[in-house]
């Protein structure tokens, strides 16, 4: 869930989506689900010469299986509470694999 | 070959007969078929269809074509007579017809979605939407045979094309097309003499409307009615009686356009006031006989016109609204407008509505539900719970320090369930209740109970992530996106056995004590946010006890972090650094500091200041960033460690040596002295500064004391002494304390500058002397260089070095 929570802060901010064949999409993050599916509003197809097809597409919905990276904006990143995020789940998960 | 073995090909295509056929050339069976029927008789020859009508034309027989057609004499409009004036006459009666269409229009506001219905499919529950519905008792069309209503609906979309096609936006448009259906009965009322005549003309009735207005064409069922039983209506004849030129009933019309929409059409005309008719009227009275008998054939044409050819001029509503004054225009095109956008809204809103049985809806909630439960991993995690502070903390907290994101998910996750469904137990109880207030009620107590039942559901589930079924061999694991279906199922083995195992004392170690240092930490953070409220004098004694099993608790925890940074604990070996000093090399001990000196009480905060003190020429910050000796910067690794040091580290501790006596402060330059090689340290950015820290808080405890009591004086004399021995110590390397990995101009000695600035304020005058010779080069060379840079570089250098003056009480201005 931290990744899903994290992704929820990103909401209405920027991001670049780079997906698995390559394409990379930036847009304004719209929502994300727990299964990492991402909306984007207002995109643009950052080499839009090489996908002209997608040129006129104002909006996307983006299978989270198909993502490779989401570029975040750094501003909007709160780097230490992340780390402790990043703890509190690793904490829980060794807590689950202790349980059983 | 053609499909239904007709053959295509022509006549001299065809193959020749069998014995002249190339090798290659198939037998075609149906060859013969075809030349059989008519051999070339299938060939159309003009000669053989032309009937010869045209041999029978006389070709001398024009001779009264002047008098048909009077070409002696140019075609006048008066030669001609208006029999065939068409255009003119309609425009004649246009503005009757215009005014029926207003009125029309404003009559029946209300049922604009009549003319939306076409759109969607029928489901029933229309009328519902009308706010004053009253079932009609209409008879079906089909009982009079012939649906010529059609016919007439077709006219008027036209019209109000046309009028729409000067002076008005899309949205009015819209708003007229939407409108046009209904403003439609009117003309039927006029035409319904004409009616046979026009059937006829047209060919019995068969609506051929013109092409641009296709959608229109399917007009709602009632409308063959209403217009059918007009005739009956008493008042119907008079009415058609109006006078023609009648503008002044537009204004009226438009205004009264609230009128109950019920009320019969034709009333309404006559309950105008008489003397309404004059005030409106322009020019003389004109009774209605006058006007009748243009009226007349006037009409007749109009049925003409309405013929599928009709090209006349544009009847236009614009025109008629032209003659209204500005404002009243204003506002009937601003309210068409409005109605006409909330029409479409409506529109786009219901005209999926009746797709879903409340069967199917019950069924797709439930789903929902269902994934939500599952997705959150059971709803037992309270919105604000520690489950969901854990599952969700990052969220959280980043909502809770930078305040909401602005349209993201208003609520954590798991209110999602209870927004959702609060929500839609509010659409339903509204949207229903209007006609069946129980109904709705029904449905949202049912939407809770499912709720209830699924809430249940998910907390009975077995927890346990495999269910082996009785009698099967398999097992079935369960997986939601937070438990994913482990893979790999392995015992780890205990904590206990890991920590047992041999210490080492490198980096790994390192970053295992901060980690557990975090850990710790957090829980304390966890703790003290669970900070119960302090108890009264007369609080009931579960709340005083509940209190003080806080704080015992956090008196432990306290005691756990304490001991994770290690600060008591000694050296492995002598050769390797101190296990805390250990944890502040790295980036995130570092950033450490700040959180965890909150929880450290004063003993514990002077304990690791004293540690620090005695280990300052081991801590990376310092060993690392010795000026090298070729001049070299310094790597960026160590440049953002001291950074980062400079802005985690010494901030807290700064907070606590500017409250600290001066014991503390002598004790603590005392160690550093003894046992910390200075002269080197003072050639690191940090050394200088943790010096400059307890100097300068000395020198402000002497400036605030004005009177020493013996014991103080006693203290005083101890710092002079520590004092001198500072100063003889650093003295030597004084012109070597200034970074010398970038030229002068560019050059970050500020904290330098500070620390001679500090070291003047407590000097006496032949110290500040060997001070000034001591860094008198360096002075020289800023003041000389900054004589060469932009004005506000140069008054930064030049004020750099000021402190340093103006603390001996000197200027640089006196340097000239």
């Amino acid at each position: 869930m931290l990744f899903f929570s994290f992704f929820k802060t990103l909401v209405n901010h920027e991001v670049t989506v780079e997906l698995k064949n390559d394409i990379s999409i930036r847009g304004t993050l719209k929502s994300v689900d727990q299964y990492l599916n991402i909306k984007l509003d207002d995109i643009t197809v950052v080499d839009e010469l090489k996908y002209p097809h997608l040129s006129s597409v104002k909006n996307v919905f983006i299978r989270g299986s198909v993502v490779r990276y989401v570029h975040l904006p750094a501003a909007a990143v709160d780097t230490p509470l992340l780390e402790d995020a990043t703890r509190r789940e690793a904490a829980q998960t060794a807590a689950k694999a202790k349980q059983g | 070959m053609a499909f239904f073995g007709f053959d295509t090909t022509l006549p001299r295509d065809r193959a020749a007969p069998s014995s002249s056929r190339g090798m290659f050339d198939s037998h075609d069976p149906f060859a013969g078929l075809s030349r059989d029927a008519g051999d070339d008789d299938n060939v159309l020859n003009f000669d053989d269809t032309y009937d010869g009508l045209g041999n029978q034309l006389e070709e001398s027989g024009d001779t009264f074509n002047d008098d048909t057609f009077g070409a002696d004499q140019p075609v006048t409009r008066q030669a001609l007579g208006r029999d065939f004036d068409f255009a003119g006459e309609t425009a004649r009666v246009r503005d009757t017809l215009l005014e029926e269409q207003v009125l029309h229009n404003a009559r029946q506001p209300m049922q604009f979605s009549y003319a939306q219905r076409p759109a969607k499919p029928k489901t029933g529950y229309e009328a519902y939407k009308e706010p004053e519905y009253i079932p009609k008792l209409e008879a079906d069309a089909s009982i009079w045979g012939k649906p010529m209503g059609r016919q007439a609906e077709l006219q008027a979309p036209r019209q109000e094309q046309a009028a729409g096609r000067k002076m008005m936006s899309l949205e009015e448009v819209e708003a007229m097309m939407r409108s046009q259906p209904k403003a439609a009965p009117p003309a039927p009322q006029t035409m319904e003499s004409q009616s046979q005549g026009l059937r006829d003309m047209l060919g019995v009735g068969i609506p051929t409307g013109p092409p641009s207005i296709p959608a229109q064409q399917q007009q709602p069922q009632q409308f063959p009615t209403q217009i059918l039983q007009r005739p009956q209506h008493p008042s119907q004849a008079q009415q058609m009686q109006l006078p023609t030129p009648d503008y002044g009933h537009r204004a009226p019309h438009v205004l009264q356009r609230d009128l109950p929409p019920s009320r019969p059409q034709s009333q309404d005309v006559h309950s105008f006031p008489p003397q309404q008719h004059m005030d409106f009227q322009q020019g003389p009275t004109m009774g209605a006989p006058a006007v009748q008998p243009p009226r007349g054939p006037a009409r007749h044409q109009m049925g003409h016109q309405r013929g599928p050819s009709y090209n006349g001029p544009p009847i236009t509503q614009a025109q008629q609204m032209m003659n209204m004054n500005a404002a009243d225009r204003e506002t009937y095109l601003a309210e068409e407008a409005k109605r006409a956008k909330r029409n479409h809204k409506i529109f786009l809103l219901s005209k999926n509505n009746g797709l879903m049985t409340p069967q199917d809806k019950n069924f797709i909630t439930r789903i929902q539900l269902q994934q939500l439960l599952t997705a959150t991993g059971g709803i037992d995690n309270d919105p604000g719970s520690e489950e969901q502070l854990a599952e969700d903390f990052y969220y959280q907290v980043y909502a809770q320090i930078r305040g909401p994101p602005r349209s993201g998910p208003g609520q954590p996750l798991n209110q999602f369930a209870q927004t959702y469904l609060f929500q839609t137990g509010s659409r339903y109880g509204y949207g229903r209740s209007r006609h069946h207030p129980r109904g709705g009620d029904n449905h949202v107590q049912r939407m809770e109970q499912q709720v209830a039942r699924a809430v249940e559901a998910a907390k009975a589930r077995p927890k346990n992530k495999q269910l082996v079924v009785e009698g099967s061999l398999g097992k079935i694991a369960f997986s939601n996106s937070k438990t994913p279906r482990p893979l790999l199922n392995f015992k780890r083995p205990d904590a206990t056995a890991k920590n047992s195992a041999p210490k080492e004392t490198d980096r790994k170690a390192a970053l295992r004590d901060i980690e557990k240092m975090y850990s710790t930490l957090m829980r304390l953070e966890d703790h003290e946010r669970r900070l119960p409220p302090p108890p009264k004098e007369d609080s009931p004694p579960d709340v005083i006890e509940g209190h003080m099993k806080w704080r015992s608790e956090m008196q432990s925890l306290n005691e756990q972090l304490w001991d994770s940074m290690k600060v008591l604990e000694t050296q492995a070996s002598p050769s390797s650094p101190h296990p805390f000093i250990q944890i502040l090399s790295h980036g995130k001990g570092k950033k450490a500091i700040p959180r965890v000196f909150r929880h450290l009480d004063d003993q514990q905060r002077l304990t690791m200041l004293t540690l620090i003190a005695i280990h300052l020429d081991s801590l990376d910050v310092i060993r690392d960033a010795y000026p090298p000796a070729d001049n070299t910067p310094l790597p960026a690794r160590v440049k953002e460690e001291v950074e980062l040091f400079n802005q985690a580290v010494i901030p807290p501790l700064f907070s606590y040596i500017n409250e600290a006596p001066l014991n503390i402060i002598i004790g603590m330059l005392g160690l550093i002295i003894d046992r910390v090689h200075l002269q080197s340290i003072v050639r690191t950015k940090i050394g200088l500064s943790i010096l400059t820290m307890l100097i300068s808080r000395a020198e402000l405890v002497k400036q605030a004391a004005s009177s020493f009591s013996p014991a103080q004086h006693e203290e005083w004399q101890q710092w002079t002494e520590l004092y001198s021995r500072l100063f003889d110590i650093v003295e030597p390397v004084l012109p070597y304390i200034f970074p010398t990995d970038t030229n002068i101009a560019a050059a970050d000695d500020v904290h330098v500058w500070q620390f001679l600035a500090t070291m003047g304020v407590g000097a006496s005058q032949d110290q500040q002397q060997r001070l000034v010779l001591g860094v008198k080069d360096r002075v020289m060379e800023t003041v000389a260089v900054s004589k060469t840079l932009p004005d506000d570089m140069a008054a930064r250098r030049l004020g750099d070095v000021n402190l340093f003056m103006r603390a001996i009480g000197l200027d640089v201005e006196l340097l000239g």
